[in-house]
């Protein structure tokens, strides 16, 4: 079940406050390695790890520009993520909004066939 | 791995205008939910189910507008307290093959006006996923499936 694999390593990424920090970042625009380091306070090198861990996620992408590294949100995974929530929503208000409707149109029918006050 | 592995989990609740018994064996019986899955569709569309009600048994669901785009749902029976409670591992896949397993308790409780039923289902994305989802390009879809749970 490889999705399913490739879910669990976006939740886990997610799970750490720096990684989300640069998600966030990135969401205003693509940015470098150097560039994500010096705000966030860390070095080069734990940024690049970090990056390293989102990209393995399918979260972020990168590419090389010149000397840096340029990195871009690659929202694919989360799509996945959200299109799950979004699948059982709509499972669950069929089911109920199903059930509800079933038991109230039976319960019409049999108040009518009795003849009996609402 | 060091991370945190807690789950969201998503509660709701709705009265059905029956006894436990009545929604209990119209939500697991495979003939009656036949009906009821498909009550409200305006189009006809596919609707399959079959159901084995024994613990380690399964209930299949497969639904959809086509026989193209085909959503399905398998849950094996974990649990089964008729007309309390209905434990069950689900497992959902989406017509492209994403699939995702899920844990769903389900209660029937008699209330004013017929059966409180209860659905808790754990294991979807971390607290974190929901914030992150939440402050970036999703903001909202989360409110609105809150407000939907909460209905």
């Amino acid at each position: 079940m490889v999705q399913q694999q490739t879910l669990d390593r976006a939740f886990a990424a997610l799970a750490d406050s720096t990684r989300r920090g640069i998600l966030e970042r990135l969401g205003q625009g693509p940015a470098t390695i150097g560039e994500l380091a010096e705000p966030a306070g860390i070095t080069l090198t734990g940024m690049k790890k970090h990056v390293q861990v989102l990209e393995d996620a399918g979260l972020v992408t990168t590419e090389k520009v010149g000397r840096a590294r340029q990195c871009r949100l690659g929202s694919e995974r989360l799509d996945d993520a959200m299109a799950w929530i979004t699948f059982y929503q709509r499972l669950w208000e069929r089911r109920l909004d199903g059930l509800e409707a079933y038991f109230t149109l039976k319960r019409g029918i049999d108040d009518d066939t009795k003849g009996t006050e609402q | 791995m060091s991370e945190t592995t807690e789950t969201i989990d998503l509660t709701l609740t709705r009265v059905i205008p029956a006894t436990p018994e009545e929604v209990f064996d119209a939500y697991t019986d495979a003939e009656q939910q036949k009906i009821w899955f498909s009550i409200l569709d305006e189009e006809p569309g596919v609707v399959e189910i079959d159901v084995d009600l024994r613990v380690g048994g399964k209930q299949t669901a497969v639904w959809g507008p086509d026989a193209q785009t085909l959503f399905r749902e398998e849950q094996t029976f974990l649990e089964i307290d008729r007309p309390h409670r209905l434990v069950t591992d689900s497992v959902g896949w989406e017509p492209d093959g994403n699939s995702m397993t899920t844990r769903i308790v389900v209660t029937f409780e008699a209330a004013d006006g017929g059966t409180l039923m209860t659905v808790h289902q754990s294991g979807f994305p971390t607290p974190e996923v929901r914030d992150f989802f939440q402050s970036m390009a999703w903001a909202g879809a989360f409110d609105r499936i809150t407000a939907y749970f909460r209905r």
